[in-house]
């Protein structure tokens, strides 16, 4: 945990991942959640929570009811008293991310798109989770729920497969299937969000706050690319809107300021909203290496563990 | 509004390309896609709109200038059909051009076109203002731009034709300066001529100014009165009794429809005349008469040939100056120890009418100063020169005398007279094996200029079984080389004469060229190069220039002048004793002398063109259209209370210039807007 923490602002020396678009050239998305996932546990070759969810925690009095193969018979035998052993965490925990694959998330300037990207991200970090026995599921969404693999054991495979074959085709919205999906994440688990955000700040939370009313852990990735964040054209051109085909006139060199300071604030009020519905909220750039997302989530990890 | 040249107009479809491009560009423009323009879409319009607005302003800014630039090119003018009222009838530039030549003195044209000059002067407004110009192979302006009529009449009533003949274009040229010059609208020039064909070549640059108009006067009429004219004469030279005499024959024409009978025509010499013979030829006819020779006894003889009176006093009369022939003088020197090696040079020089040669044998003991003197050439045929004599023969050289050395087996030259154009070495044999041949001809120079054309004489033939090995120096000339290489002939020009040096003998011990046929031509050529001799013309034409320096008229005595047929003293020298040529305008003889007494004396016989005698006329719309550019242009544009040209109109309203300004200053106003614009 203190090692997630302290590497958070940078990448581990000797574990360097490769370029994401590099990434986004290899076809199987098992061999890159592999290769970046492996690289990134040899990185934290000392992780203390690996297989900390069957630690022993504590004992407790037996209770009738209570599956008598749990019962400690040393202490029993030293106590003469039945004591039941609790362990640290339940291992299975379920673990989801809910990809948008909304047709603006199909934009990349920089070799890779956003959609390749958070392919990418979902596979590694469904693969970290299948590494600790947790349940691996997905779902995709656009302006409605897409596809749905659920959280289980043995459907890794399903969930690349899902991943692979995913395509960006329709415009999106969060509040539809995210209240769909709200009420069908009924057990708690871990809930991994990864969209590009093109709504109202208000809009985004109302739609994602929902996910974390019975006990999910939430975590966010925002994921934009690169002339998202500094609108670095040069040439005056007429600017298409991906998903509603709408044309705009524009003067980059006029604009790049005003933008830039309006993803700004855009950014800070989903930070200041997320932050204060206890959501984890991560900004990714697509041109920047996928470290920094899979320490955001086991730091959202090891907080969880932390509070129970 | 009008446009002089609408045409220009045209170019507004340029205006189309700025617009073209900007709509291409639009066209073409870039879509770049982008996820979503959730933000764009709240950055205000304000940005874009202005530029657009901005934009807009530049193009309609360059439009306007292009469309100012070309309306300027269209030459717009005020249209005022009363423009002419306004001004008044009065204001017309009137140039009059008034035929001199000598062929207006046929029967009464001279005095209908001076009535035609004072009715010319007679129509003028209180306004107008006109000049008056004589002209005839030139043009003389005896009254510039005045409104005086009396003036005006005046300076042409006492004028008579000249000798001269005509031409139009110095004329046209003085009348377009006038009305050049003039601030009136109304430009007219009144061509009152009888229009010779032969006087106009269709000069260039005798275009009047825009708007001009010509007004032709013909004074013409019928060609009924006999007319004849003498054309030529030729001279042939015979010898009689040691007496050189000349026979002259005339050629004389009748330009008129009416044939010449009973006429005479005289052979006058000294101004008595000698011979009358009669003179009959048929309408538009010639003939030839030849009259007796006579003696030719002494320089400058004044020979005329006159043909009965008739319409045209000014053709009947060619006079022709006739000299005794003047031989070339030769003086040859001889080594003496070789007999008749000079056989066929005398033989070559002893032919010869024109020139004639005076060949003078002289050993090369014998040579005295004063046959030095009387001689044009000196020919050293294979001459041992000793130092004396060459220092002699250099200075001959350098006085103007040419100089030919034959250089054979012992031919020598002083190093101390450095005349030579090149150095003497040994006796190269070519009797053994091939002769040597010329080769390598200079046919460029005069002396080889008249072998030049195929079958007028060929060297090939020419064996060569020895010659002499000589250098050219740096400042001479090979003319010819032999096969080897060698110069045969080499020139050096020294001081104002001229050397010439034959590397190989005129006789037959190395060379058989003295049996060819081009021998004898080759030699003459030769000794009249180095002589520097031309033949005197017998007559000149009036127009011509005579120029003294380069004529064998050069006189000794300071001072010198001309006098003219009419009895006028023409000073033919300048205040810094510089030569001044003789322009011929008078018909006769002019005698050129110094002023001492015994100063010799040069006479020119100076005649009329025989071609302005043919008075065949030409049509006057010709030059109507090469002056003013337009065929239509007639007389019948210079009535009063014409209403302005639009040209003229145009002129005087100048609307392009303040167009083109406008134009200009928009572009201006463009960089700046552009320039702004890109900062912003």
């Amino acid at each position: 945990m203190s090692l997630a923490g302290g590497h958070a602002q940078g990448a581990i020396p000797g574990a360097r991942f490769m370029d994401p678009a590099v990434l986004a050239r290899i076809g199987n998305l098992e061999l890159v959640a592999r290769a970046v996932v492996d690289g990134f546990i040899n990185g934290m070759h000392k992780a203390p929570y690996f297989g900390a969810s069957v630690d022993f925690a504590e004992h407790r009095g037996y209770v009738p009811g209570d599956d008598i193969r749990r019962v400690d018979w040393k202490l029993w035998a030293r106590t003469d008293r039945y004591y039941v052993k609790e362990y640290e965490a339940e291992s299975n925990s379920n673990f989801s991310v809910l990809l948008d694959v909304s047709k603006s998330m199909n934009y990349g300037s920089t070799g890779i798109t956003k959609l390749d990207y958070a392919r990418i991200l979902t596979a590694c970090l469904t693969n970290l989770v299948h590494h600790q026995r947790d349940r691996v599921g997905l779902v995709t969404f656009d302006n409605d729920v897409v596809s749905f693999v659920p959280s289980s054991a043995k459907h890794m495979e399903v969930v690349l497969h899902t991943l692979e074959n995913v395509t960006a085709g329709r415009p999106g919205s969060l509040k539809k299937p995210l209240q769909k999906l709200a009420e069908h994440f009924g057990r708690r688990g871990m809930l991994v969000v990864i969209s590009d955000f093109y709504e109202e700040p208000d809009a985004v939370v109302d739609a994602i706050a929902p996910l974390r009313f019975r006990g999910n852990d939430l975590v966010v990735f925002h994921v934009l690319d690169k002339a998202e964040l500094e609108f670095g054209f040069s040439d005056a051109s007429a600017f298409e809107d991906l998903e509603t085909g709408e044309q705009m006139p524009v003067v980059p060199e006029a604009f790049r300021k005003e933008y830039q300071s309006l993803v700004r604030a855009h950014l800070d009020a989903l930070q200041q909203r997320f932050s204060a519905n206890r959501v984890d909220y991560t900004v990714l750039d697509t041109s920047k290496p996928l470290d920094h997302a899979l320490y955001r989530y086991l730091s959202s990890r090891s907080r969880m563990m932390k509070v129970r | 509004m009008a446009f002089l040249a609408p045409l220009f107009f045209v170019g507004l479809a340029a205006l189309a390309i700025p617009v073209l491009i900007h709509l291409t560009q639009r066209e073409k423009k870039m879509v770049q896609q982008f996820p979503s323009l959730m933000f764009v879409r709240r950055i205000p319009y304000q940005t874009v709109r202005r530029r657009k607005i901005r934009d807009l302003a530049l193009l309609m800014v360059r439009l306007a200038a292009l469309a100012l630039i070309i309306a300027a090119f269209a030459r717009p003018f005020l249209w005022r059909p009363d423009a002419a009222t306004a001004i008044g009838p009065g204001a017309r530039e009137v140039v009059v051009l008034l035929d001199q030549s000598y062929s207006m003195a046929y029967g009464d044209r001279w005095d209908r076109a001076k009535a035609a000059a004072r009715d010319a002067i007679n129509g003028l407004g209180a306004s107008d203002r006109a000049s008056v110009v004589l002209f005839s192979s030139g043009a003389d302006i005896t009254m510039r731009s005045t409104g005086e009529r009396d003036r005006l009449t005046a300076s042409f009533e006492a004028a008579t034709p000249t000798p001269a003949a005509t031409r139009y274009g110095p004329a046209l040229k003085v009348a377009g300066s006038i009305l050049a010059e003039s601030p009136l609208p109304r430009r007219e020039v009144i061509l009152i001529s009888d229009f010779q064909r032969n006087g106009w070549r269709g000069e260039e640059g005798s275009r009047l100014p825009a708007g001009s108009t010509v007004t032709p006067v013909m004074i013409g009429g019928p060609t009924d009165a006999p007319d004849a004219a003498v054309t030529s004469v030729a001279l042939a030279r015979s010898t009689f009794s040691e007496q050189e005499r000349v026979t002259l024959t005339a050629a004389v024409a009748n330009r008129s429809d009416k044939p010449v009978v009973n006429d005479t025509i005289t052979l006058e010499i000294a101004g008595r005349g000698v011979q009358t013979e009669p003179l009959n030829i048929e309408a538009n006819g010639s003939a030839s008469i030849a009259f007796a020779p006579f003696t030719v006894t002494s320089r400058n003889m004044r020979v005329s040939v006159r043909a009965g009176m008739d319409a045209l006093a000014f053709d009947n009369l060619f006079d022709v100056v006739v000299s005794p022939a003047v031989p070339v003088r030769i003086v040859e020197v001889e080594g003496g120890t070789r007999a008749g090696s000079g056989l066929y040079l005398a033989r070559a020089l002893s032919i010869g009418d024109a020139p004639k040669f005076e060949t003078v044998t002289r050993q090369a003991t014998d040579v005295s100063d004063d046959d030095l003197r009387r001689a044009s050439v000196v020919l050293l045929n294979d001459v041992d020169v000793s130092v004396g004599l060459g220092r002699r023969l250099a200075r001959f050289v350098q006085d103007g005398g040419g100089l030919f050395v034959v250089a054979g087996p012992r031919a020598t030259w002083p190093q101390e007279a450095d005349v030579l154009p090149a150095t003497l070495s040994q006796t190269i044999d070519r009797s053994r094996g091939e002769a040597g041949r010329i080769g390598g001809i200079e046919y460029g120079h005069p002396v080889f200029e008249v072998f030049r054309a195929p079958r007028t004489g060929d060297f090939a033939p020419s064996r060569f079984y020895a010659y002499r090995s000589v250098t050219a120096l740096p400042m001479s000339q090979v003319l010819a080389r032999f096969d080897g290489g060698t110069p045969a002939l080499v020139e050096r020009r020294v001081g104002s004469g001229r050397v010439l040096l034959f590397a190989s003998t005129f006789d037959l011990s190395w060379t058989d060229l003295p049996l060819k046929p081009i021998f004898l031509p080759l030699i003459h050529r030769v000794i009249v190069y180095l002589a520097n001799y031309s033949e005197p013309a017998p007559w000149l034409t009036i127009g011509q220039v005579f120029d003294p320096a380069a004529s064998s008229a050069k006189s000794q005595a300071a001072g010198r002048l001309a006098l003219s047929p009419s009895g006028r003293r023409l000073p033919l020298e300048d205040e810094g004793s510089q030569t001044q040529v003789l322009e011929l305008t008078e018909q006769g003889f002019y005698e050129i002398r110094g002023q001492s007494a015994n100063s010799d004396v040069t006479v020119i016989a100076s005649n009329v063109d025989p071609a302005e005698s043919d008075l065949t006329p030409m049509d006057p719309a010709e030059i109507t259209a090469a002056a003013t550019g337009n065929a239509a242009s007639n007389g019948q544009a210079a009535e009063s209370n014409v209403p302005l040209t639009p040209e003229a109109q145009e002129r005087t309203q100048r609307l392009w210039w303040y167009l083109l300004c406008a134009g200009i200053l928009l572009l201006g106003t463009d960089t700046l807007l552009s320039n702004w614009l890109s900062k912003a």
